[in-house]
């Protein structure tokens, strides 16, 4: 379990090399990253294995403050700063540390992590190629960055301190620019990789607030040891409550919670594989975790925990809406991740730990999925606009499939793994939350099924666009990687089940203070089950047999819809905020640099100067005489002076 | 014996005449002589204090001796100095009339 | 001891002086043989200044390769002290790198070469001794030693800025006035930096007088900072007297740390500055002003220090936020390095003022970090406009297709400075933000809201300048030449090697700052 640090270190080290290396060997160095993030995946199961096997007893485990459940730290000093030797309690020193926590939570977010990883960047090697099947010219660059990133978020998952988090909570924020600029030459990338850095670094700087403001209560920057302090009630509720809001800030900005949602649609802008990793299965599913991981913090304060359920909520439903009008496939599929994070913040926030957790892991299969496929059809026919295609299934019945698969498992379709995880937390809002959350919940339960269903039956099924008739289906490298996943997005949620064996289920793996079973709460599950189906009915008629017109409700819904297609606006407002306030401020400063700061106060005395020079100048006439008498009366001066003086 | 101020009437006599020299006359030649009666009228008034000093029956003082040397010295240089560049002056100008050369200014 | 470690500060002031002397004898009309020789003259520095930091135990603390040459008697009391702590090693090492990196960059530098290796090396020569000195008249002689190169440097291999004010422009519409831009003649910049720089040296000499008359009242008249610096363990310096020497040197050093609102010469200078006196100018000359406040008055002055910190702070906090805005709006690659050293510059006085060993450590880590980051960025920009001649931002893109390697350092760079972990940067600005947190909260927030701010115009710069479609001008563009290659490598090395372990030098800082806040 102690090797558990190999996994990130082996991409971190595959990054130099591709970087140095990776235009001399095979495949633009590529394989290095596939290697390292393969070996990683391998380790994973050997860490699994470690920690299904240990116990408190083991070696540097212990039972978690806060989670209950079993914990192993495993660290190294990285840096002091501040007063050698001093105690850091009082905060004259403070030692920052490698370490890495290896709990239930680890062990889920690690295992997406390396799988989708490694599916991704397998599915990558088909994708990243033109129509005559040369590789991208920048590839390694391409590997290089992917290696970088899954380092990162291996690092960002395995942290044990907030400090260590942040760092690698940045490096994904880095590699999320990178990527998402890769094709820089267009000016679309560009500007929404800048604005995703941008948009996301605002929430950074609460969670780096948030975090400072938990060491100078602390002391240190451990988890373990915060955890303790709150558990020991040395923290005020105050503290508890504004520090947990902090970091909730940083989560908004990764996970795109309303109102920094809107990096995340234009994000699409990046190659599709890079956004079915990073922006949909693990770098936006990282402020989950960090709430997650923070949970004994924000679960000591109630209005931490009610914000964190109604920002989640107001995303869920509002992203939802969207979705179920945006016309680029890549979109629909980027609000519906906007609404799926929304939903397990909405189920932390409920206290739904497990179902949150347990939703991350199976929408990060199924949505990971659904951009490969959605990958895979742009890959095909260069075209993202459903309003273009139609009937798809004809020439590309593999993507066709695996995608339907994504989607009916998004959508809740029973015994999928959607369904499961949804449905957890559903009862989790049912049973914390006012009856206002439990029905707006399953309102966003059956758009979300909406949309999927939309998405999935324009594309694939319905008539045929002829346009589309020469097009070739997936390659290889791409369909198995998508058929992996699609055995995930069927048979992941069956963990919900009590099994026998040392896993017993997901309930008693990933617990926050005690394990549960499966919870069914009849009426719950009945009417999700219902929703989702009545959707993807109704979606079949409407769609794809088009038996249902809905032209009719357009025309009456029109202004709800204009505002919804406008992405109610958001976009414009802060596009207004930044023209004419953040850069009018910028200019103004600018200015007041130059004309006041500047030019009055720096070069005022200058100019004084001068123009005094100017003006005394002419006292010096040239002429010896002037000269003379200047200092014979000086003399004399000095002589009377004198004379007064020693009288 | 010649009172102390008789000498420092005579110094300061001699002080204004050169005073008077340098700021009336044109002719640098005659500036200079001017400046030199100046530095004179200090040595006078230099030694005569000395000596005055050591016929009060002091200590012997030797300073204003020492002191109008220096001067004598350093107006010998400052003369020797001067004409030569009065000597460029007339040279370049073909005038030592300081009112026409009053280039160094602004 | 062994004989190096006898000599060595010494070496570290003598050797530059001693090139740049002998430089003077070398042929007028072969520039490059000035090149070969300054490269060997500030190597010798650079491995002298290394195996200082290497040699400086760390264990033992304080200061050590002590030294002292006398020279004047009392009362007078002027000798030539050498000794260096924690603090000084750090800056040493950084002087040594940019030295080096900056004499290898100007290879570009064809016209009267030798005058100008000569001039940069005297400069060198100056930081030295200022770091290492323990004598406040030998500190204020090689401060001026520092400084007075600057104006010739400047003045004479600077270049010029004309903007042309009908692409000036406000939501789209032009605008007749100069609305922070410039149109500034090389001469305007080397002038207003050394009349700025030389008003704040005055008001250092005041200080280091009234130090001076201070303790000859006490009966001990000396410019030894050991001697003054027990008499003021003992309390000789009053409070009174404190409260009006300390803000002297708080603003006569600050200037030339870039303090608010005295900053105004480092962009116009940066600007007009060639590419290596850029890089020693934004990378080590800033520094002295921090180092000199660090010095001369936290150690000797600690209760005015305590009673000047609170205005202190919140003039670094204006530094950090108001570089940051300003250099959002600049079009000139050049000037918006210069506000961001601006910028970063307030994260070092913040982390002063903080008086706290965590943010202090963190100021002498940011004195490193952006000493480096800052000489690669002034690097690269000089290789950008050695070859097109243009520095608006506007004006140039797609510049990562043609100068793959010169984009690539200069991104690293870029994103050291918007404090990206894994790069120095962030490891300082966040011991910063950790002092400031413990003592000024609420500016704390604004700090690390300006590293956001930094963020915006790193990346509006990078998207403009370096990314998108090339332009068919930059067709024949050459990439960076092997030295700058090699410079730029180097550099980038060592922002990774201080992001990733900053240990090496953290502890060697952290002694340092132990010495001085045992004083408070």
């Amino acid at each position: 379990m102690v090797w558990a640090w190999l996994i990130p270190v082996l991409s971190f080290a595959a990054v130099p090399l591709i970087i140095l290396f990776g235009k001399r060997l095979p495949a633009k160095g590529s394989p290095l990253a596939i290697l390292a993030i393969l070996a990683g995946f391998a380790i994973f199961w050997v860490v699994f294995a470690g920690f299904l096997s240990a116990s408190p007893d083991t070696e540097g485990c212990e039972i978690g403050v806060g989670t209950e459940a079993l914990t192993c730290n495993f660290k190294i000093t990285w840096f002091e700063a501040g007063i050698p030797g001093a105690d850091t309690s009082n905060h004259d020193r403070i030692e920052v540390a490698w370490g890495m926590t290896i709990d239930p939570l680890t062990i889920a977010m690690l295992g997406l992590a390396t799988f989708v990883a490694l599916m991704v960047q397998i599915y990558s090697l088909g994708y990243m190629r033109d129509h005559d099947g040369n590789f991208d010219p920048r590839l390694d660059w391409y590997y290089a960055f992917h290696a970088l990133f899954i380092a990162s978020m291996l690092t960002l998952v395995l942290a044990d301190n907030f400090l260590l988090l942040y760092v690698a909570w940045e490096l994904v924020g880095l590699c999320s620019y990178l990527l998402i600029g890769f094709w820089h030459e267009r000016p679309e990338p560009r500007e929404a990789a800048k604005k995703a850095f941008i948009v996301t670094r605002i929430g950074d700087v609460g969670l780096l607030v948030g975090i400072l403001l938990l060491w100078s209560q602390v002391g240190s920057f451990s988890m373990t040891e915060t955890f303790a302090a709150i558990e020991n009630g040395v923290l005020s509720d105050g503290v508890i409550t504004v520090s947990a809001l902090l970091l909730f800030l940083g989560a908004m900005g990764k996970s795109a919670q309303f109102p920094f949602h809107v990096w995340l649609p234009d994000a699409m802008e990046g190659p599709t594989p890079v956004s079915a990793l990073i922006h949909a299965a693990t770098m936006v599913a990282a402020g989950v975790y960090l709430v997650a991981r923070a949970f004994p913090l924000f679960s000591a304060s109630d209005t931490a925990m009610l914000v964190v359920a109604t920002i989640g909520l107001i995303t869920a439903l509002g992203a939802a809406t969207i979705a179920l009008v945006a016309t680029d496939l890549k979109r629909i599929l980027a609000y519906s991740t906007i609404s799926h994070l929304g939903l397990m913040m909405l189920s932390l926030g409920a206290f739904g730990y497990t179902a949150a957790v347990f939703h991350l892991l199976a929408h990060g299969f199924a949505k990971a999925l659904l951009f490969l496929g959605a990958g895979s059809v742009m890959h095909s026919t260069d075209e993202l606009d459903v309003r273009q295609m139609g009937g798809l299934r004809r020439v590309m019945p593999v993507t066709a499939i695996l995608f339907s698969i994504g989607a009916l498992s998004l959508g809740g379709i029973p015994i999928l793994a959607g369904f499961w995880s949804k449905d957890e937390i559903l009862v989790a809002v049912n049973k914390e939350l006012p009856v206002i959350f439990i029905v707006l919940t399953l309102v966003t339960a059956l758009f979300s099924a909406l949309y999927m269903a939309r998405a999935m039956f324009v594309v694939f099924y319905g008539r045929f666009a002829e346009q589309f008739e020469h097009v070739h289906d997936a390659p290889k490298t791409m369909s198995i990687t998508m058929g992996l996943l699609a055995v995930f997005a069927i048979v992941f949620g069956l963990l919900a089940l009590d099994l026998p064996g040392p896993f017993k289920g997901i309930g008693y793996f990933i617990f926050y203070h005690e394990g549960h079973g499966l919870v069914v709460v009849a009426w719950v599950m009945g009417l999700s089950t219902l929703l989702a189906i009545a959707a993807f009915i109704f979606g079949y008629l409407a769609y794809a047999r088009r038996s249902i017109n809905l032209d009719g409700t357009r025309g009456t819904f029109a202004r709800v819809l204009e505002v919804a297609e406008n992405k109610y606006y958001v976009d414009e407002i802060y596009q207004w905020t930044v023209d004419r306030v953040v850069l009018s401020l910028s200019r103004f400063i600018a200015w007041v640099d130059r004309a006041l700061v500047n030019d009055v106060g720096i070069n005022g005395p200058g100019d004084i100067t001068r123009v005094l020079g100017d003006r005394l100048k002419y006292h010096v006439t040239g002429y010896v005489y002037t000269y003379a008498l200047a200092m014979a009366l000086g003399l004399i001066g000095l002589a009377i002076f004198w004379w007064l003086v020693s009288r | 014996m010649v009172p102390l101020v008789a000498f420092q009437v005579l110094s300061a006599a001699l002080f204004a005449i050169g005073l008077y020299g340098v700021m009336a006359r044109r002719s640098a030649v005659l500036i200079v002589m001017s400046i030199e009666l100046m530095l004179n009228a200090v040595n006078i008034n230099l030694i005569a204090a000395a000596s005055h000093l050591d016929g009060m029956g002091k200590w012997a003082n030797f300073d204003g001796q020492i002191i109008a040397i220096f001067v004598i010295t350093v107006a010998a240089a400052e003369v020797g100095l001067g004409m030569a560049i009065i000597l460029r002056m007339y040279r370049n100008r073909s005038t030592v009339n300081v009112d026409e050369i009053n280039l160094m200014k602004w | 001891m062994n004989s190096f470690d006898q000599s060595a500060l010494l070496l570290t002031i003598l050797v530059p002086l001693a090139g740049a002397g002998l430089s003077m004898f070398l042929p007028r009309n072969r520039p490059n043989d000035a090149w070969y020789f300054a490269i060997f003259v500030s190597a010798i520095t650079l491995l002298i200044s290394v195996a200082l930091f290497v040699r400086y135990d760390f264990g033992a603390g304080g200061y050590q390769f002590q030294r002292i040459y006398e020279w004047l008697d009392a009362p007078l009391n002027i000798d030539l002290h050498l000794a260096m702590d924690g603090i000084a090693a750090t800056l040493v090492l950084l002087n040594g790198i940019v030295l080096f990196g900056a004499v290898l960059i100007s290879q570009t530098i064809k016209h009267r070469s030798r005058d100008f290796f000569v001039l940069l090396l005297a400069l060198g020569s100056g930081v030295f001794g200022v770091f290492v000195v323990q004598d406040l008249f030998f500190l204020f002689f090689f401060y001026e030693l520092a400084v007075l190169p600057m104006y010739l440097l400047i003045g004479v291999w600077g270049s010029s800025t004309i903007f042309d004010p009908d692409r000036q422009r406000l939501w789209g519409i032009p605008i007749p006035f100069d609305l922070g831009s410039y149109n500034r003649p090389k001469e305007y910049g080397a002038m207003k930096l050394m009349l700025v720089l030389v008003a704040g040296s005055v008001l250092i000499w005041i200080g280091i007088l009234a130090m001076y008359v201070a303790a000859a009242q006490e009966g001990s008249p000396t410019f030894s900072m050991v001697e003054l610096g027990v008499l003021a363990e003992q309390g000789a310096f009053s409070p009174a007297f404190q409260n009006w020497v300390f803000p002297l040197f708080m603003i006569g050093f600050g200037v030339l740390a870039g303090l608010w609102p005295f900053h105004t010469w480092s962009p116009d200078g940066h600007v007009a500055a060639p590419t290596g006196v850029s890089m020693l100018h934004a990378g080590v000359l800033m520094k002295l002003g921090a180092f000199g406040i660090i010095r001369v008055g936290m150690v000797l002055l600690p209760e005015g220090a305590e009673a000047w910190m609170p205005v202190l702070i919140v003039l670094g906090t204006v530094n950090v936020v108001y570089g940051a805005i300003s250099a959002m709006s600049q079009r000139d690659l050049k000037y918006i390095i210069g506000y961001s050293s601006v910028s970063h510059m307030g994260y070092v006085i913040m982390g002063i003022a903080t008086l706290h060993p965590v943010g202090l450590a963190g100021a002498v880590l940011q004195m490193f970090s952006h000493g480096i980051m800052t000489a690669l960025m002034f690097a690269m920009v000089g290789a950008i406009y050695e070859r097109t001649h243009i520095r608006d931002i506007t004006v140039l893109n797609g510049l990562m297709k043609r100068m793959g390697y010169t984009s690539f350092f200069f991104a690293i760079a870029g994103l050291a400075s918007l404090g990206l972990p894994g790069l120095s940067g962030f490891v300082a600005e966040f011991m910063v933000f950790v002092g400031v947190f413990k003592t000024y909260l609420p500016l704390a927030v604004l700090a690390v809201f300006g590293a956001a701010l930094t963020a915006i115009y790193i990346l509006r710069l990078l998207a403009r300048t370096f990314f998108g479609e090339p332009d068919p001008r930059w067709e024949g563009l050459n990439d960076a030449s092997p030295v700058e290659k090699s410079v730029g490598a180097a550099f980038v090395l060592i922002l990774l090697f201080v992001g990733v372990w900053p240990a090496p030098l953290t502890r060697v800082i952290n002694v340092g700052v132990d010495s001085v806040m045992k004083l408070f």
